[in-house]
């Protein structure tokens, strides 16, 4: 009734249907083909999940699974391949975030400059996008190919790439920041056409130069959209696994084993379903801490 | 909106009984005649591996119509990850290719049929116990079963340039008398010269070449007290650790850049003649004899000599899924499969040695040509792999000994403390799977 009736009082206003969600059985049933699906598979399978980290699950037909509390946690604090792992995990995510941005911004500032053949430029400079992270992945497989492959054609070396103990690490960075470039790219262009012109035209009669220009105005102007896809692919990143798995599986020796790349071997491979899910769970709360921080103090200092 | 939806609904009515009533159709006019169909999931990749699976297989389907089997191909390097979710997923295939390393974390696990009592006496007898022995395991609730039929096997073998070996004027090395380790160092220091090195390691993945091989001083690497397992490097084990490190640092007769090479990586090096020696297993055969020059002479010599001659071995193996639906069909078919003459056929189309005792007198598996009768005669002294045993053995060689070797053989560590980190790390890693 009070739905019907506020609904009703809402309409002569005619700006508020948002009370009309104060409750009822109606509003419920509308809302619910939206909901089931979030609730059946995002979030059922994430509280499984969770619940999973508290256990002994293991694969087997035999294995009896029960409540351990916390003792994978402490595993967990104690295993020096998941802190190895872990690390490999920051190093990846930050680099990769990092020069993913500063080749982003690059390449965005230049596709915003009046350049002939723009459009196709801004064409070309979302092809990697379109490829799904397994061909990439072949296809650098193939670039970094120690006897065949196209890098030691061009430097004329007779290197291991993704083999090699120091430079697997480097190598699979750069495959990285290629692949995420695209949406980094075209969010900051995006960003970049915003600004406005007049501000520019401003600084510009005061005697500001390029650098000063891009320094005082556009950057500022730029902060929302750089801290939104900043934080974005850190987490994309940082959760990356195809695109690894596919290039070394996280060899040689663990040197590029991403935290997603560790838990999917304790769980496929070795089949400790309980400890993985742990694992799962604490990457979440790393990268909610993490970006809990970042996303904290940009707007502290954006106030 | 509405009419739209209500079209949805009964489209959607209309096919779902259009199915179920299909299935139904089915189950009630096929009665006894109804086809049983196995998914045979089959991991041959080389060519005329993959044509003799899908020859049998075919051969297989026309003598049986009642038992018709579905060739699914499957690849060496995800088949676990996807054994495990078809397994928990409870939906495996009905014929499962595989091999015995794989086997031994399954059958602990009770996805696998044991399939003691089940076989047949001929196929049973056919293969001798050595190689049973690597497809028995326990269940992993204190008993014992066998849990795949063992088919193809691999020892390790030297290919070596006939003409180099002449040149240095060596002893060519038969079965009955093969070159021990010390003659091999011996040879393989006359034969580097000329920028050539007498032998390349390819150890990209050291840890089956080294602990297969280290049975030839008695190292078996792990030990079991009371029902614990433990890792263990003693003077046994270092033997052949040592000796393969003394070709690569002080005798100077190994090339340390082909380490990081797979083992079918120095073959184009083998060709051109910058080595002499290439130690591979059995297999690689095939590659040497399809890709090499014209005119181009090479050798298969026998296993080396240590104090015995055994290697460790593992098997390729068809197993049957505990919970599948068609088990004895399941296992009529590998009884057919994997007899006498269709073993030949498969090892010659892998290049491997059949279990097969009557299979290994094929006379294209005797015969002097490409290295057969010596591949073949390499198969008496195959024993089964101690590591099989080990519960957790995957875990310990991808996380603790594939690093430390690669390491110890890029004289990065020394042998004590590649030795120190196989040991405690690795019984960290072994309690895991004790519990």
């Amino acid at each position: 009734m009070s739905a019907t009736r506020s609904l009703a009082a809402a309409r002569p206003a005619g700006r508020r249907p948002s009370r009309g969600f104060s409750g009822g059985g109606g509003t419920l049933a509308l809302l619910l083909p939206a909901l089931v699906p979030v609730l059946v598979l995002s979030v059922g399978p994430l509280v499984y999940g969770i619940l999973l980290a508290f256990t002994d699950a293991r694969s087997g037909r035999n294995s009896v699974t029960s409540f351990t509390g916390l003792a994978n946690v402490a595993d967990l604090l104690g295993d020096s391949d998941f802190w190895g792992s872990f690390r490999v995990g920051l190093v990846w995510g930050v680099s990769v975030t990092v020069l993913q941005f500063l080749a982003s911004l690059g390449l965005a500032l230049l596709l915003d400059q009046n350049l002939r053949f723009r459009g196709l430029a801004r064409v070309l400079a979302l092809v990697p996008w379109a490829m799904p992270p397994v061909v990439t992945g072949l296809m650098w497989r193939l670039v970094y190919h120690p006897d065949a492959g196209l890098l030691n054609a061009l430097l004329g070396t007779d290197v291991d790439w993704l083999n090699d103990f120091s430079l697997a690490l480097p190598a699979v960075i750069v495959v990285g920041v290629w692949t995420g470039m695209p949406q980094t790219t075209v969010v900051l262009l995006a960003g970049l056409q915003g600004v406005p012109k007049e501000l520019h035209e401003a600084v510009s009669v005061d005697g500001a130069g390029t650098w000063r220009r891009f320094w005082n105005v556009t950057l500022p102007q730029l902060r929302p959209v750089i801290v939104a896809i900043t934080s974005l692919d850190f987490v994309w990143n940082i959760n990356q696994f195809s695109l690894v798995y596919v290039l070394t599986q996280g060899g040689p020796g663990g040197r590029t084993r991403l935290p997603m790349l560790f838990a999917y071997e304790e769980a496929f491979r070795y089949g400790f379903f309980g400890y993985a899910a742990t694992l799962g769970v604490a990457v979440t709360l790393v990268v909610l801490a993490v970006l809990g921080l970042y996303l904290w103090r940009q707007a502290r200092e954006a106030a | 909106m509405r009419r739209w939806s209500a079209a949805l609904a009964v489209a959607a009515v209309a096919l779902a009984a259009g199915c179920s009533s299909g299935g139904s159709g089915d189950d009630g006019g096929g009665t006894a005649a109804k086809p049983v169909t196995l998914r045979f999931l089959s991991l041959a990749w080389q060519k005329e591996s993959v044509a003799a699976n899908k020859q049998l297989v075919e051969e297989w389907n026309k003598a049986n119509p009642s038992i018709q089997v579905q060739y699914v191909q499957g690849s060496w390097d995800n088949v676990n990850d996807q054994l495990v979710t078809s397994f928990e997923a409870g939906d495996p295939p009905d014929v499962i290719h595989d091999d015995s390393p794989a086997l031994a974390g399954f059958s602990s696990r009770g996805y696998l049929l044991d399939l003691s009592g089940r076989l047949p006496a001929a196929l049973k007898n056919d293969i001798p116990p050595a190689a049973w022995d690597t497809v028995s395991f326990g269940d992993g609730k204190g008993g014992q079963g066998v849990y795949g039929v063992p088919f193809l096997q691999e020892s390790q073998v030297l290919l070596a340039n006939r003409k180099l070996l002449d040149k240095a004027g060596v002893r060519i090395p038969t079965p009955d008398s093969p070159w021990t380790w010390d003659e091999f160092a011996s040879v393989a220091k006359k034969l580097t010269k000329d920028g050539a090195y007498g032998v390349a390691w390819p150890m990209k993945s050291p840890v089956n070449k080294v602990l297969n091989l280290a049975l030839n001083f008695g190292g078996t690497f792990f030990t079991t007290t009371g029902g614990k397992t433990t890792v263990k490097v003693g003077p046994q084990e270092r033997e052949v650790l040592q000796r393969i490190h003394d070709q690569l640092y002080t005798d100077r007769s190994a090339d340390p850049s082909a380490l990081g090479m797979g083992t079918a990586d120095p073959l184009p090096g083998f060709f051109a003649g910058k080595y002499a020696l290439v130690p591979a297993g059995v297999y690689l055969r095939q590659q040497v004899a399809e890709q090499a020059p014209e005119g181009f002479d090479w050798v298969t010599l026998p296993p080396l000599k240590g104090v015995t001659a055994q290697q460790g071995a593992t098997s390729q193996t068809l197993s049957v899924p505990a919970d599948g639906k068609h088990p004895d069909e399941a296992v009529k078919f590998i009884a057919f499969f994997l007899n006498g003459p269709n073993q030949a056929k498969l090892a010659k189309g892998d290049w491997l040695l059949p279990t097969s005792t009557s299979a290994a007198t094929d006379p294209g598996l005797t015969t002097g040509e490409n290295g057969w009768d010596v591949a073949t005669a390499s198969a008496k002294d195959l024993v089964v792999a101690p590591y099989l045993k080990v519960n957790g053995f995957d875990e310990w060689k991808s996380k603790v000994a594939t690093p430390a070797l690669q390491e110890y053989f890029a004289n990065k560590i020394s042998l004590d403390e590649a030795a120190r980190r196989l040991v405690d790390e690795g019984n960290k890693v072994l309690e895991r799977y004790s519990q």
